[in-house]
């Protein structure tokens, strides 16, 4: 048996949409678990005074990290069929900015604003309603950003493949930028706490 | 060991677990490509619905809109590749497809004189696992008919007038010349592919042909 399922055919489009949700309730609940519901929680992240949102995600990227390495390793998963958003890099620092304001401003990020409102928070409720909206002007001005969009197209992107590294040792790396940046995420948290 | 271990919290201790599992994943080769599984009734219908297809004037688009995520591959012989190529494609004659090393998550899109080449080379790839491979409708004879000397209908509506103006726009942007068929009679504008409209002096001069596409780009 071959990862990714969809790709070698264990399941068809349409199975993957139930599974899509399955695993949607199950990324829910765990930031629900995690806090993430709350803006509060969430917003501590920008304040500096809980680096719960860092420490989350990081351990995310090197678990899910770990996980393909190794499975990939053993060939269970074809890598080669693993989808990579292609890079465009300029947009994409913009979108960044954006998203950042946004989330500021809010309290939710995208994901986090769907298991808010899930939970009946009105802020929640509120900010799905904003992704909406966002989402149809972008899509009417579509026509007016699209140049800008198309812009520094850099096609699919890995670190490996585009600074010529082996791949074990950028998984080492991040291994260890991600053990470093909780020790550097608590140090933080206790200055900011102790003022 | 045991006795500082236990010492540890359980968020170093998963640290710690993960500092292992990263040192130990050092040489690590991840697998790119494997077992290969062909569903012909998934060949048939994609085949059915056109949908390995794409056509010339779309894949024109695509250039003059600066995409990059796909690999345009002509299959000609060197000798034709130098002579015209469509702007951004790589010459991979069809021979030296199975040794080409191409990645399975690119999207590739094939082109030969015809449609021919291009649908064997299509399948070769599918066959090979490779999901995301596309050909171009007609091959360049579409690209010629379709794209650089399009035959304009008659300007009647200002729809019609529209199209016109845009054929013409994108047959210029890749050195082509519109060829005008008002006079004619009603021939559908699609069935131009009769008189062959002459490829004759813009073929070498359309190979070096990156620099209006970036000019595009920015406006």
């Amino acid at each position: 048996m071959m990862a990714p399922f969809l790709k070698y055919g264990l399941f068809n489009e349409e199975v993957s949409l139930v599974v899509a949700f399955v695993i949607g309730i199950g990324f829910g609940f765990a930031l629900e678990r995690a806090g993430f519901g709350s803006a509060r929680k969430l917003v501590s992240q920008f304040y500096l005074d809980d680096m719960a949102v860092f420490k989350v995600m990081f351990t995310a990227i090197v678990t899910a990290m770990l996980g393909v390495t190794y499975l990939s390793w053993i060939g269970v998963l074809d890598l080669s069929l693993v989808y990579l958003t292609p890079t465009y890099l300029v947009p994409q620092l913009v979108g960044g900015v954006v998203l950042g304001a946004g989330f500021v401003v809010g309290g939710y990020c995208p994901g986090t604003s769907i298991a808010a409102a899930a939970t009946g928070r009105i802020d929640g409720l509120v900010a799905v309603a904003g992704v909406g909206f966002g989402t149809l002007v972008f899509a009417e001005a579509y026509p007016l950003v699209k140049s800008f969009m198309n812009s520094t197209a850099m096609g699919p992107q890995t670190i490996p493949q585009y600074f010529n590294l082996p791949y074990g040792l950028v998984v080492f790396g991040v291994v260890l930028m991600a053990i470093g940046g909780f020790v550097g995420a608590g140090w933080v948290e206790r200055r900011v706490r102790a003022k | 060991m045991s006795f500082s271990f236990s010492r540890l919290s359980t968020n170093q201790r998963l640290a710690a677990l993960a500092f292992v599992l990263g040192l130990a994943a050092i040489p690590a080769t991840p697998t790119r490509g494997g077992a290969v599984r062909i569903a012909p009734e998934e060949l048939a219908i994609a085949i059915e619905r056109k949908a390995d297809h794409v056509s010339a004037p779309d894949l024109a688009d695509w250039i003059i809109q600066g995409r990059v995520d796909f690999r345009l591959l002509d299959l000609r012989a060197e000798a034709a590749y130098a002579t015209y190529r469509i702007p951004g494609a790589e010459n991979l004659p069809i021979a030296s497809l199975p040794a080409a090393g191409l990645a399975l998550n690119e999207k590739i899109l094939l082109y030969g004189e015809d449609g021919v080449h291009a649908a064997q080379a299509w399948f070769l790839l599918k066959a090979r696992g490779h999901r995301a491979v596309y050909m171009l409708d007609g091959g360049l004879e579409a690209w010629k008919n379709l794209v650089l000397y399009p035959r304009l209908a008659d300007a009647a509506t200002p729809e019609a007038r529209q199209r016109n103006e845009r054929l013409r726009s994108v047959s210029l942007h890749f050195g082509g010349t519109p060829t005008a068929g008002a006079g004619e009679g009603g021939s559908e504008p699609a069935v131009s592919a009769a008189p062959l409209p002459p490829v004759p002096a813009v073929k070498g001069s359309a190979a070096a042909r990156p620099a209006p596409k970036k000019k595009k780009e920015g406006c």
